[in-house]
């Protein structure tokens, strides 16, 4: 018996698929102009040469890339004890009322537009860092690299990483607490029966659900590689590399989102521009697979 | 003893450092919806009625409206929606239905990965494939990048929803003597609708929501209401992402009275999740 349902529903699946691989194709071809003219050299050089004639075109999107590691960084680095401090709480310690409270909260903000938290990004958040973080350690602590680039308009990687980071905080935490949740309740017995306390234990249950946090970081790290309005809201969109917090900078996608308008006046541009899209096309491809065999392998070994 | 002191100070300050660790994650998210609020509420009554139906003024004094925005979000969303959900609740199917198939197992993975793509790249691909060849920015070039975006959640929550139907109602229907095609339309998916239901909702929020696919693909029109698929249109978060890079004082105003408008459109499609979910777990 030939099986309709499998006849009928396969052009539904090539679809998905055929787009996919359909976006794959023209992010290639479109790049290929400036790979021919560039070769890989385009990710390794920080030049944006824009020019009407198109000999004297070249560009380089290194500190793009630069930039949007640097920033996803930042976001882990704030977002890593945050989100395992509130996924904690929210499973052990919250009454029971505030818990449902808290859930509903961090999944409304972990799907909240995010253009919502670039306006708050740009008009308080920035202002707020410029007077009360950057400044203070600039005037008193310029001698270290970190801090050494003045801060004048609050634009920044520091800014962007920041935002990024309480952007990407709900949607770790909601990973983290699903998997500290299915802890079995078994386990948490045994560890208090044998007189740990409250802190001994959480350190051997969180050491259980490792690859669950790591896969949550990966996920995080790739939703801020990934984020474009809100970043480009604060970081400040110039072709930097500095080490300074407190520079302003570029990432890849708020490259794209900033110089694809007026890209098509010139030559190469859109190729290049491309080209930059691809290497994110690539980072996320690579950073969502890399989540998903961790979770599966950790799902696999523990049940 | 003093091994035991030196313990029980350790779990002291892990409480307490979970604790501020804690309000300080829950903090700033306050702050941005609160804000939004504060800023966003005195603008809505300021510009009334008109606020919402009106169109973007002059740089200047006047606060006008964010009609064309607010339309052009409801246009997109329903256009997006009738482009992505059918294809993805079929090919959530599918992947429920031959999970050990190449095709199915390929299908989750590739949805799964889709689910958090840079959506930037999205826009960037509608923006080649629709509105180069059509020679203008267009409404349609917005939905099919949204309908992208929202494809991978609706597909995920039919495959996640079906499967979390119990296996006896499947050999039941099929003991009835029905098809393979009668036991998942006319039993599985009338079982699962309501984690289906919840799957289109929060594509539909995240389409509503999403700024960078519209960046290259609408246009933004923020004076013209509408004119047709193929012209350009405006959206809520566009016209936010546009009105916060200007200097004049009365858009940044305008920004704030859109993005409490547009959380106000994201919390009533995100409170029936809400609900749904509860009267599950019951």
């Amino acid at each position: 018996m030939k099986d309709y349902l499998k006849i009928f529903l396969l052009p539904f699946s090539s679809l998905v698929f055929g787009i996919f691989i359909l976006m794959l194709i023209v992010y290639f071809l479109n790049s290929y102009e400036i790979f021919k003219r560039e070769g890989l050299a385009i990710y390794f050089t920080n030049v944006w040469n824009a020019s009407e004639i198109p000999e004297e075109e070249y560009y380089g999107v290194l500190a793009a890339i630069y930039g949007s590691l640097y920033t996803s960084i930042i976001a882990i680095i704030i977002s890593l004890p945050l989100s395992i401090s509130l996924a904690i709480f929210i499973v052990d310690y919250a009454p029971k009322r505030l818990k449902e409270f808290f859930i509903i909260a961090s999944d409304i903000m972990a799907g909240l537009p995010t253009i919502l938290y670039g306006i708050w990004g740009a008009f308080i958040l920035v202002p707020f860092l410029k007077n009360y973080v950057m400044e203070p350690l600039y005037q008193s602590l310029s001698f270290i690299p970190l801090f050494s680039y003045p801060p004048t308009t609050g634009f920044s990687y520091l800014s962007a990483g920041v935002l990024l980071g309480i952007m990407v905080t709900p949607f770790a935490t909601s990973i983290i607490r699903e998997a500290y949740r299915m802890i079995p309740q078994m386990y948490k017995e045994a560890l208090y029966s044998l007189g740990a306390t409250r802190y001994e234990a959480t350190k051997v249950l969180l050491g259980y659900i490792k690859p669950a946090i790591v896969a949550g970081m990966i996920l995080a790290f790739g939703r801020a590689i990934g984020e474009t309005v809100a970043v480009s809201l604060v970081i400040g969109n110039v072709f930097n590399i500095d080490i300074s917090l407190f520079a302003p900078g570029y990432t890849i996608s708020s490259l794209i989102a900033n110089q694809f308008g007026n890209a098509f006046v010139y030559e190469y541009m859109v190729s290049a521009l491309f080209a930059a899209g691809l290497s994110l096309f690539f980072i996320g491809l690579i950073i969502n697979i890399l989540a998903l065999y961790i979770i599966r392998r950790w799902k696999y070994e523990t049940y | 003893m003093k091994r035991i002191n030196t313990r029980i100070l350790k779990d002291r300050i892990f409480l307490l450092g979970i604790i501020i660790l804690s309000l300080l994650a829950i903090l700033p998210l306050f702050h941005i919806l609160l804000t939004i609020f504060i800023k966003g509420f005195p603008v809505l009554i300021k510009g009334g009625i008109e606020f919402l139906t009106g169109t973007l003024p002059p740089p200047g004094h006047e606060l006008g409206g964010i009609g064309p925005a607010i339309i052009g979000t409801f246009i997109l969303v329903t256009l997006s929606s009738m482009l992505g959900i059918p294809i993805a609740i079929m090919a959530g199917i599918f992947a429920y239905e031959y999970p050990n198939s190449f095709i199915g197992r390929a299908t989750r993975l590739l949805l799964q990965i889709m689910m958090e793509f840079p959506t930037i790249l999205v826009g960037l691909f509608s923006m080649f494939i629709l509105v180069t060849p059509m020679g203008t920015y267009s409404a349609i070039a917005g939905a099919f990048a949204l309908a992208i975006i929202m494809m991978p959640y609706v597909a995920i929550s039919t495959e996640e929803s079906l499967r979390e139907v119990p296996k006896d109602y499947k050999e039941a229907a099929y003991s009835l003597g029905l098809t393979r095609f009668q036991v998942i339309f006319k039993v599985m998916v009338r079982i699962a609708r309501r984690g289906i239901l919840t799957g289109i909702l929060i594509g539909i929020a995240k389409a509503a929501g999403e700024t960078a696919p519209l960046l290259f693909t609408i246009g933004g029109s923020t004076r013209v209401y509408f004119e047709g698929l193929d012209k350009p249109i405006g959206a809520i978060p566009l016209l936010i992402y546009n009105l916060v890079q200007q200097p004049y004082e009365n858009y940044h105003q305008i920004a704030w009275g859109a993005a409490l408008v547009l959380l106000l459109i994201y919390l009533l499609i995100f409170t029936p999740i809400r609900l749904k979910l509860r009267e599950v777990r019951l």
